[in-house]
């Protein structure tokens, strides 16, 4: 079995002689062999050790297998635990059907036949160890993603900020050195006035571009001002670059919020509109932010447009025809214990994210 | 006396050249610069300027805030922010802080203009034949 990490394979009857059996009969699968001798017993073990598979004999005096079946199975941690019920008596397809509505996933006859057994377990410990290892990847592709999120923003608040102290400074230079010029036009002659006004339009029109490519990477009044303002200018931004309509209806008492809900939410808002741009169709959209009366701030982004594909919800997992923008916007919510919901038919598509907000985290600028 | 601007702008290539425009006007002068708004507040409180002129984005405090606390100290003075960001937005909270104007730094062009109407019309230098009146809103 090598390097494998072994699993806890616990097993059940108030008759010791019974386990020294199954003890034999397992021991060869090298996975730690847990004995109990009650169904107390087992469940006292099973609340503190993570089992793969619970073998147990269907009639014990104290508390029987199918009844110890159902008080596992009652416990959420315990859901997925393979149960193996023995029995001698109880062999009816009643019976069997009986132990398989209780959660079980086998029913084994006795005489035991020991390979047979062997086997079975076996296939079950597998199984547990392969779904602890994929729980396991799960969880780190998950922070992964979350780290790659807080790295990109982190990296275009830098590239912003080079550009903001580099190029802006050169830009603003240009600008009033051309004003100081533009007001000797007399001593310039005709041609090389107009020279010069070309120039002061040349540079206006650089600072724009320069000022929109900063201003997407990371909005500036986020960190100085605060998410309300930002998100108001990137709309307007926004609706000029792309001719939808944008409507903002901000609750103004949201305040400042922590610096990672902020960036979150303005990214899932960017996010949505660039998708009502390219995807929807729509002319219009529409930000809403505001509290709800359960303490979760609701961003809603809706638009006019065609709907997505797969229609209500049904999309909403994949994105795979959003980029990896849904996603994105689902990883970032998951950080902040929030919740995506997507609303979309043909009369448009509505896309609700809520974030817990406690209060007092809230300041005013 | 001629009129006294404080620059406040983390940007050396930028105080440099608002260093250039304003001069160009011999009734103005620069008495101070700084790098950042904790200086500027400083500078503003030693040297008593006519007229301040900021940018919003610097280390530490950001623009809105040095205008808010220099705005305590001589609500008169007039400030001037300039700025890469100029907006709707921003100018409303620049305003709140006690900012008289925004000014865009990607179209400096109208800010002399600009600041002669904010100083007003005995302040306006040369054009208005009006070299000898003392400035106004000095710090207190």
């Amino acid at each position: 079995m090598g390097e494998q990490e072994k699993v806890n394979i616990l097993m059940v009857d108030d008759q010791p002689g019974k386990l020294v059996t199954y003890e034999a009969i397992l021991s060869e699968l090298e996975e730690n062999l847990i004995k109990a001798r009650s169904g107390k017993e087992a469940l006292d073990h099973l609340l503190r050790t993570d089992i793969a598979v619970v073998l147990m004999d269907v009639s014990m005096l104290e508390l029987d297998g199918f009844e110890l079946a159902d008080m596992i199975r009652q416990h959420p941690r315990f859901q997925k635990v393979a149960i193996i019920f023995i029995s001698a008596v109880h062999l009816t397809d009643i019976d069997r059907l009986n132990a398989y509505q209780r959660g079980a996933v086998d029913y084994i006859a006795v005489p035991i036949v020991p390979e047979l057994l062997r086997a079975k377990v076996r296939v079950f410990a597998d199984l547990h160890r392969k779904t602890r290892q994929l729980e396991m990847l799960n969880r780190d592709l998950r922070s992964l993603s979350a780290r790659l999120l807080a790295m990109q923003d982190e990296e275009r608040r830098r590239i912003a900020r080079d550009l903001h102290d580099g190029i802006g400074p050169l830009i603003a230079a240009l600008s009033m050195n051309n004003g100081m010029l533009a007001q000797q036009t007399k001593k310039l002659g005709p041609e090389v006035a107009e020279v010069l006004q070309q120039n002061s339009q040349l540079v206006e029109q650089l600072s724009k571009e320069t000022r929109t490519i900063s201003h997407l990477l990371h909005p500036p009044l986020l960190d100085e001002i605060g998410l309300l303002p930002a998100i108001k200018m990137f709309a307007e931004g926004f609706a000029e670059r792309s001719s939808v309509k944008v409507a903002v209806e901000l609750s103004p008492d949201i305040g400042r919020l922590p610096p990672n809900v902020e960036i979150s939410i303005f990214r899932i808002v960017q996010e949505c509109l660039t998708n009502v741009y390219r995807h929807s169709g729509s002319k219009t959209a529409q930000i809403k932010i505001s509290h709800t009366p359960d303490k979760l701030l609701s961003v809603q982004v809706c638009d006019e447009g065609k709907g997505m594909a797969g229609g209500n919800g049904a999309s909403t997992h994949s994105g795979s025809s959003h980029g990896v923008g849904l996603s994105g916007m689902r990883e970032r919510l998951r950080e902040l214990g929030g919740t995506l919901e997507i609303k979309s038919g043909v009369n448009g598509t509505t896309v609700i994210a809520a974030v817990p907000v406690n209060k007092t985290m809230t300041k005013s600028i | 006396m001629r009129t006294r601007f404080l620059i406040v702008d983390d940007s050396e290539l930028v105080r440099k050249s608002l260093r250039t425009v304003l001069q160009a006007n011999p009734e103005w002068e620069i008495c101070g610069e700084a790098p950042d708004g904790e200086t500027g507040v400083r500078l503003f409180k030693e040297l008593h300027p006519n007229i301040v002129i900021l940018d919003f984005q610097m280390p530490g405090i950001n623009g809105i805030e040095t205008a808010r606390r220099i705005s305590e100290i001589a609500p008169a003075v007039p400030i001037v922010l300039f700025t890469q960001h100029a907006s709707t937005d921003l100018e409303k909270h620049a305003k709140e802080a006690g900012v008289r104007s925004v000014v865009s730094k990607t179209n400096a062009f109208p800010m002399v203009g600009m600041i002669e109407a904010l100083l007003g019309p005995t302040d306006s230098g040369p054009a208005a034949g009006d070299s000898g009146n003392s400035a106004k809103g000095q710090a207190e």
